[in-house]
């Protein structure tokens, strides 16, 4: 098996890459590590008339400080975000969660930037990057624009991108301080998409109230779920267990909305979105009161 | 266009096609250790090194390749002794994976030593979890990872200096092969939640790699011998770790077509108009044949001895289709590319046709027989009801009831979907395709019903396993052309090479004499190839166009349209004493053959032939309905119906033990066929043909069940839910689970007893032929199939004990028409005993005509010596006296010097016994009680399979079974959409285990001297497939209190089942 024929062009610029989508619109696919893409094509389940390889473009593959957070070029392969030492100190969620991406073949040549933009409701990365408030950068030809990950996936497969555009960039901020984060998910066999996910960031005021939670679910919906009435139960109060029990019902009852396939039923995908919920948000606030107490060295 | 790259270090310019991918560019230009296995990255079989990382080549574009250095496993190193030219030798990753054991059939290995020479070029000291998750890309289906993981953490070991592999065997007999085992650490302590890093489900703990591998005597009877017992290196593992093309794609021919078969994309239809002129009019197309274009005859797909036991019901091309996936039409072109516009060409008009795609609504409603009424969809009555009614009133007839009325009226039927109404069809047994009944076994032993109203307790339980897919990494493949002498020559991965050629000379016109079947080596098979399901069409293909035609299934292919394991339903009833003595044993089977009733009959009938035996029951019953629904044919797949019969048995056991307060193991070993016993199946039943009682020689069962009880420390006690040795039958069941800690966690441990067959008797027959060279080496040529199990090594083991020489003085060839002798192929776990025995026979005339030649050199130089008198050891005939000759001035002298002759000899086995190999099967499991998770820690499976010949290839068998039945008891599914078509149609959605989610395993050889084998051996290769399902689904009821009567144990179903308890 094999894909369909298509025109290929592999340049060495954003702008070449931008002139590219530009000429062709819509006939046209980027294509990142190709993980997802490559596979589409050889069902010829995708079948672009022309493909822009996006492998070549130097200036895309980095892994920057910035103000305390992060900058990291859509390119950066999936495994070099999962090595360095840089992101393990700055955005240790993402270092946690990279591990659990497929499998080693696939990370040496997946990206970060390209499992963003492929926008699987099921992806780790997608709920991670709003977890964390994420920004990316958009280019075109004609212009640039920021947009905060919340706003990015717009649906199924779907982005906030237009044909012409290329996600150039990710941007992580700082996690404030008294911060706590976790991420879990149920998979059918470890590497898996999963049946149901949860990614969370904690942050506690000086008193130990919960000050903002950010909790994001994988697999709940046509595309990442926030809970925001969670969040917003949760918010001024020290995170009790009862609390957080009930914060996670509350997420997994009123705020999601799953599917049903060979998998797992909806029903059951909601049952565990509220175990997930619970068992993130403590671990979540569990490391959030223990790097207050610096408890944790390496946070 | 052209690409610039660095390919296994010269910079080389390939031509390619843009749209095509690394792995197809690769294969094309003759870098064939690249291999074919999914189109999705998820298999890792294509894995090339990419500037040193590793990258699936399938869903790389070749076009990226440019300008980067790509590797593959032919970089890695050479064969060692090349002649004059010294040679770099193997890579230490490759001795390794050869010298302990982790090659079997060899397909991944390639993927498998790239990953992990990337994981050492950067970490030279790996933890075993590292070299899991390194391994963890590259799936395989048959080692379950042990030795693989094993080679990987020894091959770093060299790689620093601390110690030096040596490419021979390790010399250590059993017992104690690789390391000793290491003493029990006590109950492990329940954890307070799974490992958070990989959510609740994973990643698994890992565990220590031991390769434990214990072999124990049950019977002292058994002969000391030199080879036999040793860990031999697989006489194929070079060429293999190499990654020669030793596979049956692994070849570039001129001319050569892609062949490309349209399948269909209803379920159930007739063709009413098929015109393929707009694909026959396009350029490069060489052929398209349809239904209209190719003799109609009516054959079997299975693999089997003459006369086939089963309806002969499918045709090479047919004008009605009847499962999504079924053939319409085939093309021959010059490329993929043109065979697939082809297809997308041929016009097609259906008379879509309603679809069967229930087994239990596979006979019409007013003629369905007993056996399918029990499971009709509106039969909702609740076990305990019917309990009591069967108990009570002992309605189910006995044997003479035949199957019910024949035929109704024919109006009553209109309307109702008839899978095989066509009038060529060729019935067989008691068929009946006008109800859609492919096979029906109807097999009573004493009185049932009498001893069911005489029994204290009768139990009554239902359960169900699901259709799951053998999924060799290869997937199904086959080359045929026109040789010089214009015969027709078939080079496929196959299992039966030799059925492939006697079954398809009808089919393709075709004088047996004009066919001849290669079989090179093979990329797993599982009973998946015990099919000729592909070599038909490609062969037609190679007839029409005068060209060679390669054709290769995609793993969506593979999926849809190739056989599977037949799914069951059962319903069982036992009768059993206050005692715990079992009276009376029933299984009610409704099983699934899918579109076609290849192994129909076979496969359903070996269910209740092992199943029905392990306990000696005086009153058994076995009925079983085999029926047609419109799904993929089911067909062989180790194990070959057993694993579903035992799973009902096993967990059925459990419910009876538990309910009556006994201990589930000593319940089952006061029931349980002991040694001298008569089979109690054999005399009723022999694959549908004429059955002899057989009596059960050696049975180590008991002494297995001890063995794997310490192993797993059943003396631990119960599980969480404390239900194992509660005699209070009202408090066994229903109390609530009382949690031991807040955790969500609970442990249990569970158990099954199992038995196999070692081969069919008085049908199965292998032959095999020996030759001396001039150097006193030998030619082995053996019709038997190596699909990568190790029994080219086996063989030739046998060979070396008799002729009195290590195995590497064999040049062992399997299998090739031409060239050796007659074997019914590699099925029924039957090659060491049936196969082995024939290499035996060969080897002792050939011993007899070395030791003439030996005693008249002998006598010619000194005193006289008798042939008699002559022993053969260490390449050298020695006389009484100590005098000797070696095999080499034997050869010289027999072949040259005088009287001369070609020493050689051949032998034939077939068997009136088929000696049942038995083990006992334990698991050890968590279960979240919040999610439904089940991860099982820990199986142990100790066997009783005769003498083992190579303990490393027969633990391979145990740890590659186990780890496939892993996935059969928790997450192998082949599920269907209304539309009956399939919805798993690759590894994301269908699962298998990978390097870093097994659990540990260990693996204990109790032997047993079986007498009706000259080394006395007993089948391995299936029986671990029967009893994991079952023993987890036990230690799951351990763990909750609650069993759950179907697989897999699928998180939504434990949960479910845990919420209703």
């Amino acid at each position: 098996m094999k894909p369909a024929p298509f025109k290929y062009y592999a340049p060495v610029t954003v702008d070449e890459a931008l002139a590219h989508l530009a000429e062709h619109g819509y006939e046209a696919k980027p294509l990142a590590g190709g993980q997802s893409l490559i596979p589409l094509l050889n069902f010829r389940l995708a079948r672009p008339s022309v493909i822009v390889d996006l492998n070549n473009i130097s200036e895309l593959f980095y892994i920057r400080p910035d103000d305390g957070g992060l900058l990291i070029g859509a390119m950066t392969r999936q495994r070099q975000v999962e090595h360095d030492p840089l992101v393990a100190e700055r955005a240790p969620l993402v270092h946690e969660v990279m591990p659990q991406i497929a499998y080693p073949q696939i990370r040496t040549r997946g990206t970060f930037g390209g499992s963003l933009a492929h926008a699987d409701p099921s992806a780790e990365l997608v709920a991670v990057n709003i977890a964390l408030n994420g920004r990316f950068r958009l280019r075109s030809q004609a212009a640039e624009r920021w947009v905060p990950a919340d706003e990015f996936f717009v649906g199924l497969f779907t982005t906030a991108l237009e044909p012409e555009e290329l996600l150039v960039e990710v941007a992580l901020p700082p996690m404030p301080p008294r911060s706590g984060w976790a991420f879990q998910q149920i998979t059918r066999r470890h590497h898996d998409f999963c049946i149901a996910g949860v990614a969370v960031v904690v942050t506690l005021n000086d008193r130990g109230q919960c000050e903002q939670a950010r909790m994001v679910f994988l697999s709940a919906g046509d595309r990442p779920v926030i809970a925001h009435q969670a969040a917003e139960m949760l918010k001024g109060h020290a995170p009790s267990p009862e609390l957080i029990q009930a914060a996670a019902e509350k997420a997994a009852r009123d705020e999601i909305d799953p599917g049903s396939d060979i998998h797992a039923s909806a029903e059951y995908r909601r049952h565990l979105a509220g175990v997930l919920a619970r068992r993130v948000l403590t671990q979540a606030f569990e490391r959030a009161k223990a790097r207050e107490t610096g408890k944790s060295g390496n946070w | 266009m052209k690409v610039h790259l660095t390919l296994n270090g010269q910079a080389t310019t390939l031509e390619v096609a843009v749209n095509e991918t690394l792995l197809a560019a690769l294969r094309r230009h003759g870098i064939f250790g690249v291999k074919h296995g999914c189109e999705t990255g998820e298999c890792g079989a294509c894995t090339v090194l990419l500037d040193g990382r590793p990258v699936a080549s399938c869903v790389t574009l070749a076009a990226q390749a440019a300008g980067h250095a790509v590797t593959t496993i032919e970089a890695l190193g050479e064969y060692p002794e090349k002649g004059w030219k010294p040679t770099s030798e193997l890579h230490p990753l490759q001795k390794a994976f050869a010298v302990s054991g982790a090659i079997q059939c060899g397909y991944c290995t390639p993927a498998m030593i790239l990953a992990a020479k990337a994981l050492l070029d950067e970490n030279p000291h790996p933890t075993e979890a590292e070299v899991r998750d390194a391994l963890s890309g590259t799936l395989c289906r048959c080692t379950g990872y042990v030795k693989p993981v094993q080679a990987v953490l020894d091959a770093a070991a060299e790689l620093r200096g601390e110690k030096v592999i040596e490419l021979k065997s390790p010399l250590a007999a059993p017992p104690g092969l690789f390391r000793p085992p290491q003493e029990e650490a006590g109950p492990p302590p329940v954890p307070s939640s799974f490992p958070p890093a990989g959510g609740a489900a994973g990643p698994y703990p890992l565990t220590a790699t031991e390769a434990r591998l214990e072999v124990r005597v049950a019977q002292e009877t058994r002969p000391k011998t030199t080879y036999v017992g040793r860990p031999e290196v697989k006489v194929d593992a070079v060429k293999l770790a190499l990654g020669r093309p030793a596979f049956a794609a692994d070849v570039e021919m001129r001319g050569l077509l892609v062949g490309k078969i349209l399948h269909s994309p209803h379920a159930h239809a007739r063709i009413k108009r098929i015109d393929a002129s707009k694909a026959r009019a396009l350029p490069g197309v060489h052929a398209v044949l349809t239904w209209e274009d190719v003799p109609r005859v009516a054959h079997s797909t299975a693999g089997q001895s003459d006369p086939i036991p089963g309806p002969l019901d499918f045709f090479s091309l047919d004008n009605k289709v009847r499962f999504v996936g079924d053939r319409v039409a085939a093309v021959a072109a010059e490329t993929e590319e043109i065979a697939r516009r082809a297809l997308e060409l041929i016009e097609v008009d259906y008379e879509i046709l309603p679809a069967i795609l229930d087994p239990r609504e596979a006979q019409p409603p007013d003629r369905r027989t007993e056996v399918a009424a029990v499971f009709a969809p509106e039969d909702a009555n609740s076990p305990a009801d019917e309990s009591q009614r069967l108990a009570a009133d002992g309605h189910v007839r006995r044997r003479s009831a035949g199957l019910g009325s024949p035929a109704g009226a024919n109006h009553e039927l209109q309307g109702f979907p008839i899978i095989h109404d066509e009038p060529d069809y060729v019935p067989f047994g008691d068929c009946d395709p006008q109800r859609n009944l492919a096979a029906a076994i109807r097999i009573d032993l004493g009185d049932v019903d009498a001893a069911m109203l005489q029994a204290d307790h009768v139990f009554v339980g239902e359960y169900s396993v699901p259709r799951v897919q053998q999924a060799p990494i290869e997937p199904y493949v086959c080359l045929t052309y026109w040789d010089e002498d214009d015969r027709l020559v078939i080079r496929t991965s196959t299992q039966v090479p030799f059925h492939v050629r006697r079954m398809l000379a009808p089919v393709l016109g075709l004088p047996v004499k004009r066919i001849r079947v290669i079989k090179p080596r093979i990329g797993g098979g599982f009973g998946n190839k015990q099919e000729v399901m592909l070599e038909d069409i490609c062969a037609h293909l190679t007839i029409a166009t005068g060209r060679p035609v390669l054709m290769e299934y995609s793993r969506q292919e593979q999926f849809m349209a190739s056989t599977s394991r037949h799914s069951m339903h059962f319903r069982m009833r036992t009768g059993v004493m206050a005692d715990g003595t079992i009276v009376a044993n029933e299984m009610l089977v409704l099983s699934d053959t899918g579109a076609y009733g290849n192994h129909a009959l076979t496969v359903t009938g070996n269910t209740g032939h092992k199943a029905m035996s392990l306990y000696d029951v005086p009153n058994i019953r076995f009925h079983a309905d085999i029926v047609y629904t419109n799904r993929p044919p089911s067909g062989a797949f180790r194990g070959y119906g057993v694993p579903q019969g035992f799973f009902a048995l096993e967990t059925h056991m459990e419910r009876i033990a538990r309910e009556l307060g006994f201990d589930p193991l000593e319940f089952r070993l006061k029931n349980a066929v002991k040694p001298g016993a008569e089979h109690p199946m054999s005399k009723v039943w022999s694959e549908g043909r004429e059955a002899h009682g057989e009596i059960i020689h050696t049975c180590a069962l008991e002494e297995c069940a001890r063995a794997g009880a310490e192993a797993i420390g059943w003396q631990r006690g119960q599980g969480d839910k404390g239900t194992r040795r509660q005699g209070d039958k009202e408090k066994a069941f229903p109390s609530p689970p009382l949690p031991l800690s807040p955790s969500p966690l609970r442990k249990g441990l569970g158990v099954a007893l199992v038995m196999q067959g070692t081969a069919i008797p008085n049908l199965d027959m292998g032959a095999a032929s020996i030759k001396l060279n001039d150097d006193g080496s030998f030619n082995l040529l053996v019709g038997a199939t190596d699909l990568g199990t190790g029994s080219d090594t086996v063989l030739t083991q046998m060979a070396a004990e008799v002729l009195g020489c290590p195995p590497e003085d064999f040049i062992t060839y399997s299998s090739d028409t031409d060239f050796t002798p007659f074997d019914k192929g590699a099925y029924a776990s039957s090659t060491t005993y049936i196969s082995g025995a024939a290499v035996v026979r060969a080897a002792q005339q050939v011993a007899e005509q070395m030791r003439e030649v030996a005693a008249r050199m002998l006598s010619a130089q000194g005193p006289a010596v008798e042939p008699y008198e002559i022993t053969l050891e260490e390449r050298r005939a020695w006389a009484p006296d100590g005098r000797s000759v070696t095999f080499a001035e034997i050869a010289l002298h027999s072949l040259h010097h005088a009287q001369q002759h070609q020493i050689m000899g051949s032998g034939s086995w077939v068997s009136p016994d088929s000696p049942p190999p038995f083990a006992a099967q334990f698991a050890e499991v968590t279960v979240d009680t919040e999610t439904g998770q089940v991860r099982v820690d820990k199986l142990v499976m100790a066997l009783d399979c005769g003498v083992i010949i190579n303990p490393a290839t027969a633990s391979g068998q145990v740890e590659g079974g186990m780890t496939q039945a892993l996935g059969y008891a928790l997450c192998e599914e082949m599920v269907f959409d209304q539309a009956g078509r399939l919805i798993p149609t690759d590894f994301q959605k269908y699962h298998i285990f990978r390097a870093d989610e097994m659990p540990e395993m260990r693996v204990i050889f109790v032997e047993t001297f079986e007498p009706t084998h000259p080394f006395g051996v007993k089948a391995v290769a299936e029986i671990p497939l029967d009893g994991v399902a079952p023993a987890v689904a036990n230690a799951v009821y351990d763990a909750t209190g609650v069993l759950i009567p179907s697989i897999p144990l699928l998180p939504e179903k434990v949960w479910r089942a845990l919420r209703e308890a």
